[in-house]
């Protein structure tokens, strides 16, 4: 091999990326070469110049959760073009057609058991007290039947008693303080199945969350909810009331426990013009933040600290 | 910077727990392709913002990689690390916007010679003033011979570029570059030589 081969191999070995025979050979030519040995030297000392500015270059951290919000945002509107069965896995096995058959033979089945139910199930025969089940004297036309048990079956009286469950499709509009609308608001921000539900309603309740249950209902989902544009959604809910007692306690939970940089950073970016005067709770936010991994958290509990003065 | 390089090389490798979660992304289960997402997130803007040099072009690579992943899930055939994909997803989305701007730049580069205004600023000087020099962060640890060195990363070739960002910057291996770029180890070794030997030239004894 060439001098000129070995300064290709002095870069490679540099980055680690020759082979343990293409190492040892390297490592023969530059005990027995002057002018390499100089080469690797000088490699060397430029790519510890390089790395010194590698600390530099890192993304501002106020941008990872502006593209993650953009991007929760995309595909929250994807998603609503998508219909749910042009979902691709399902695209394959079912057409549209396909999907109208399905549907036509299950509505059948379900015509079929409400039919049986209406003429066998008595009203009076439903069990009391069992998870505070309601009697019907007929199970709705639209109703979904599920979870079927049978209780008993009485031959001798011909009679089937039957406990289950009957989810209805439902279509409401109401006003946002309508207690029916809350209710449905607070069940969709419990619907562990659709993360893209929970952000819709959060963002909802967050035009009142000025108010007690619903200010308490989005503190639950910044501190415990799964999905990250929910939990951002709920702390937008939740900002302009960060002076008061109950956020400010829940922001500095979450400063302490959320998984997700840009979370705590909007947190602590949200505390600080709460706290300039505070000095009991700049030390406790830098107390929180003090071993954050995220340099910016890190630097700016330290800065609250010096801003009112208590640093020592 | 380290964890930056053990979380690179971590990340390279499908977990089982990762495989789950993409079963279930292609499921098209939301919530297993957000955790996905917040797996890699990172190390894409980051690869984002270094090769576009200002964060409204990195959010639009960090966006449009994603999009990009979530429609076409369901075609991961896991012949590839899922890290290899999505980064050769993000590399070709930084280089068709670097392409873009390149075109822009000859367009505009055009109209300014017929200029008659000489007060103009010319396209070099706003785009510059939108890199990340220009932000208060950049500006916090701002030096030198910082500037200087992404002066002389100009010089190189798009693909010279991206070998040495990923590799010096991301540490990613060359054998997996070579996988991200749909060629060889060779050919990725090859391209970070002479992107050292550029960046040599150009910055002398720093």
């Amino acid at each position: 091999m060439t001098c000129q081969e070995y300064q290709r191999q002095i870069v490679l070995s540099l980055y680690e990326e020759l082979h343990e025979g293409e190492r040892s050979g390297l490592e023969t030519h530059l005990s027995e070469c002057a002018g390499c040995r100089q080469a690797y030297e000088e490699h060397h000392d430029f790519c510890n110049t390089l790395a010194e500015d590698k600390s530099a270059w890192d993304f501002p951290s106020d941008l990872l959760v502006e593209s993650r919000r953009a991007l929760a945002n995309d595909l929250d509107a994807l998603e609503k073009r998508r219909s749910w069965w042009r979902i691709p896995t399902f695209s394959v096995v079912f057409t549209p057609m396909r999907m109208l058959e399905s549907a036509t033979l299950i509505a059948l089945g379900l015509a079929c058991g409400v039919y049986i139910s209406n003429r066998q199930v008595s009203p009076s025969s439903a069990p009391a007290g069992f998870d505070a089940p309601v009697a019907l004297s007929t199970v709705p036309q639209n109703g979904r039947v599920s979870n079927v048990r049978i209780v008993s079956a009485d031959a001798s009286t011909a009679t089937v008693e039957f406990t289950g469950d009957v989810v209805q499709p439902l279509r409401f509009t109401g006003l946002l303080e309508d207690d029916t609308t809350r209710r449905l608001l607070f069940s969709a921000v419990q619907d562990s199945m659709n993360p893209g539900s929970r952000a819709q309603a959060v963002e909802v309740l967050a035009r009142q969350s000025s108010e007690p249950p619903v200010k308490q209902v989005l503190i639950h989902a910044l501190l415990n909810d799964q999905s990250l544009n929910v939990r951002l959604k709920a702390f937008e809910g939740l900002k302009p009331f960060a002076a008061d007692e109950d956020v400010r306690t829940a922001f500095i939970q979450a400063l302490m426990n959320d998984p997700n940089d840009g979370v705590r950073v909007a947190v602590v970016d949200a505390l600080a013009p709460i706290t300039k005067d505070e000095a009991e709770m700049a030390s406790r936010i830098e107390a929180v933040t003090r071993n954050d991994d995220n340099t910016y958290v890190r630097l700016k509990g330290q800065g609250l600290m010096q801003m009112v003065g208590t640093q020592k | 910077m380290e964890a930056v390089l053990r979380r690179a090389e971590q990340a390279a490798y499908d977990t089982d727990e990762e495989k789950l979660l993409i079963e279930q992304a292609q499921n098209g289960n939301r919530e297993a392709f957000e955790e996905l997402v917040r797996k890699h997130d990172r190390d894409i803007l980051r690869l984002a913002f270094h090769m576009l040099g200002n964060r409204e072009e990195a959010r639009e690579v960090f966006q449009e990689t994603f999009l990009k992943a979530f429609r076409s899930l369901n075609r991961f055939r896991f012949e590839s690390s899922f890290y290899t994909w999505i980064y050769r997803i993000a590399t070709n989305v930084s280089l068709d916007h670097l392409r873009k701007r390149q075109t822009l730049r000859e367009e505009i580069s055009y109209e300014s010679d017929t200029e008659t205004n000489p007060d103009r600023p010319a396209l070099k000087d706003t785009l510059a003033a939108t890199t990340y020099y220009s932000n208060p962060e950049r500006r916090l640890y701002g030096r030198e011979i910082g500037e200087r060195i992404q002066e002389a990363l100009k010089t190189l070739s798009e693909k010279e570029r991206l070998v040495f960002e990923l590799r010096h910057y991301q540490g990613l291996r060359l054998r997996m570059i070579g996988e991200i770029m749909g060629s060889t180890e060779e050919t990725a070794k090859n391209y970070l030589f002479r992107a050292t030997q550029k960046l040599r030239a150009q910055l002398g004894k720093v």
